[in-house]
C-alpha cells in the first residue's frame, strides 16, 4: 500500500487521534481470546437470540392472529411494540450507541423524536381523507 | 467551583472530541440520521395512502409463495427467511467490528466474508420475490385499468372479510396499484442500500487483506461500514413490519 498511511501527520486529519477517543467496549484491545472479549461476543449472540425469537413471535401473530380471534388493533399494537423493541437492541448493542457517552446518545436520539409528530399528523390526515371521501357520496 | 463545571470546561474546551468520537464516525451517524428521515418519509407516505384507502391488499394473501414450492400456500415464510438472513448478517458484522477492536485481522476477514455472503443471499431472495410478484402482473404503474375484471386482483385481498369484498369493485384496483408502487419503491430503495453496502464491505475487506488498517493502527473503517450495515438491517425491521405484518 502507499506510504501515506504511515504518516502520522496526515492520519489525524481524516481519522482523528484515536488515542484520545473511546473507552470501555469501544477501546482498542489486544487479546481476542480474553474473558472480556468472550463476554462481549456472548452479549452479541444473546441479542441475536432475542431478535430471532421476537421475529418468530411476530410471524406467528401475523399468520395466525386472525384465526386465533385476536382483534386487528391488538395484533398491530403488538407488532409496533415488538418492532421498537428489536430496533432498540440493534441500535444500542449492534451499533454500539449504548456504549457511547451520554451526550452523543442524546444528540442522535433527539432529532428522531420528530417522528412522533410526523407519524401522528400524516396518518390522521390520511384517515380524515378517507372520512371525507366516504361521506361525500351521501352529501 | 463545582466539579461539574470544571469537567464541562475540559469537555468543550477544545483539543479533544466532546462526544468522544472521531469526525468520520460522527459524520456516518449524521448521514444515517438523514437516511432515517428519507426512509421514514417513504414509510409514512405509504401509511397515509393506506389510511385513505377503503381497502388494502392483505400481506398473507400477497406474500405466500416459496421457491420450488409451486402453488403451496406458505404465508410470510419466505420473508421470514429473508429477515433471518439479514439479522444473521448483522451478527457477523458486529463480530467483525468486535474483532477490529481487538486488532484481530483474520477475525475481521472471516466475519466480513460471512457478512458479504449474507448480503448477497438477501439480494438473491429479493430478486426472486420481485420476479415472482412480476409474474403475477405486479410492477411500478401496474393495475391501472379500473374496468379490468376483479379476478385479476381479488387473490391479493382477504375476501372472507365482508367489508373488503363489498368495497373491492370500487376501490380495489386503485389500492392494488398504490400498494405495488410503494412496495417496489421502498423495498427497491432498501435493496439499493444493501447492494451498495455489499460493495463497501468488499472494499473494506480488500483493505483489511492488504493490511491497510494494521498500518493505520486501528480498524475504525470496519466500525463505520458496520454502522451503515446495521442501519440497513434496522430499516428492514421497519419495512418488514409495515409491509408484511401490519
Amino acid at each position: 500500500m502507499s506510504a501515506h498511511h504511515n504518516t502520522n501527520s496526515i492520519q489525524h486529519l481524516y481519522e482523528g487521534d484515536q488515542s484520545k477517543l473511546y473507552s470501555g467496549v469501544m477501546q482498542h484491545h489486544t487479546d481476542i481470546a480474553s474473558p472480556e472479549s468472550k463476554k462481549q461476543v456472548g452479549r452479541i449472540w444473546r441479542v441475536f437470540w432475542i431478535l430471532l425469537i421476537v421475529t418468530v413471535v411476530e410471524v406467528l401473530l401475523g399468520m395466525y392472529g386472525y384465526q386465533w380471534g385476536m382483534p386487528r388493533g391488538l395484533t398491530n399494537a403488538f407488532f409496533l411494540i415488538l418492532t421498537l423493541f428489536k430496533a432498540s437492541f440493534i441500535v444500542s448493542v449492534f451499533m454500539h450507541l449504548g456504549d457511547e457517552i451520554r451526550s452523543f446518545l442524546i444528540m442522535v436520539l433527539i432529532p428522531l423524536t420528530l417522528f412522533i409528530w410526523f407519524v401522528i399528523a400524516f396518518l390522521a390526515d390520511g384517515g380524515f381523507w378517507l372520512h371525507m371521501n366516504s361521506t361525500a357520496v351521501t352529501r | 467551583m463545582s466539579q461539574a463545571t470544571t469537567a464541562d470546561v475540559k469537555l468543550w474546551g477544545g483539543g479533544r472530541s466532546p462526544f468522544n468520537v472521531s469526525y468520520g464516525k460522527m459524520m456516518m451517524w449524521f448521514f444515517l440520521l438523514s437516511d432515517a428521515f428519507t426512509f421514514g418519509a417513504f414509510l409514512i407516505s405509504y401509511g397515509t395512502t393506506r389510511f385513505f384507502s377503503a381497502v388494502w391488499p392483505d400481506a398473507n394473501h400477497v406474500f405466500h409463495a416459496f421457491p420450488f414450492a409451486g402453488e403451496a400456500n406458505l404465508p410470510l415464510l419466505f420473508v421470514s427467511l429473508m429477515t433471518f438472513i439479514l439479522i444473521m448478517s448483522s451478527v457477523t458484522m458486529v463480530l467483525a467490528v468486535h474483532a477490529g477492536h481487538y486488532g484481530d485481522r483474520n477475525g475481521v476477514i472471516k466475519w466480513l466474508l460471512w457478512t458479504i455472503v449474507g448480503g448477497i443471499c438477501f439480494l438473491s431472495c429479493q430478486a426472486w420475490e420481485w420476479t415472482h410478484l412480476h409474474s403475477q402482473g405486479a410492477w411500478w404503474g401496474s393495475f391501472t385499468d379500473a374496468s379490468a375484471p376483479l379476478s385479476g386482483i381479488e387473490h391479493f385481498f382477504n375476501m372472507k372479510e365482508p367489508a373488503v369484498a363489498a368495497a373491492l369493485p370500487a376501490h380495489g384496483m386503485q389500492a392494488t396499484h398504490d400498494f405495488y408502487n410503494y412496495f417496489f419503491t421502498i423495498t427497491g430503495f432498501h435493496g439499493g442500500h444493501v447492494a451498495s453496502g455489499v460493495v463497501f464491505l468488499i472494499m473494506v475487506l480488500i483493505n483489511t487483506v492488504n493490511g491497510t488498517y494494521d498500518q493505520r493502527g486501528h480498524y475504525e473503517m470496519v466500525e463505520k461500514i458496520g454502522l451503515y450495515w446495521h442501519f440497513v438491517d434496522l430499516v428492514w425491521v421497519f419495512v418488514f413490519t409495515c409491509f408484511y405484518l401490519l
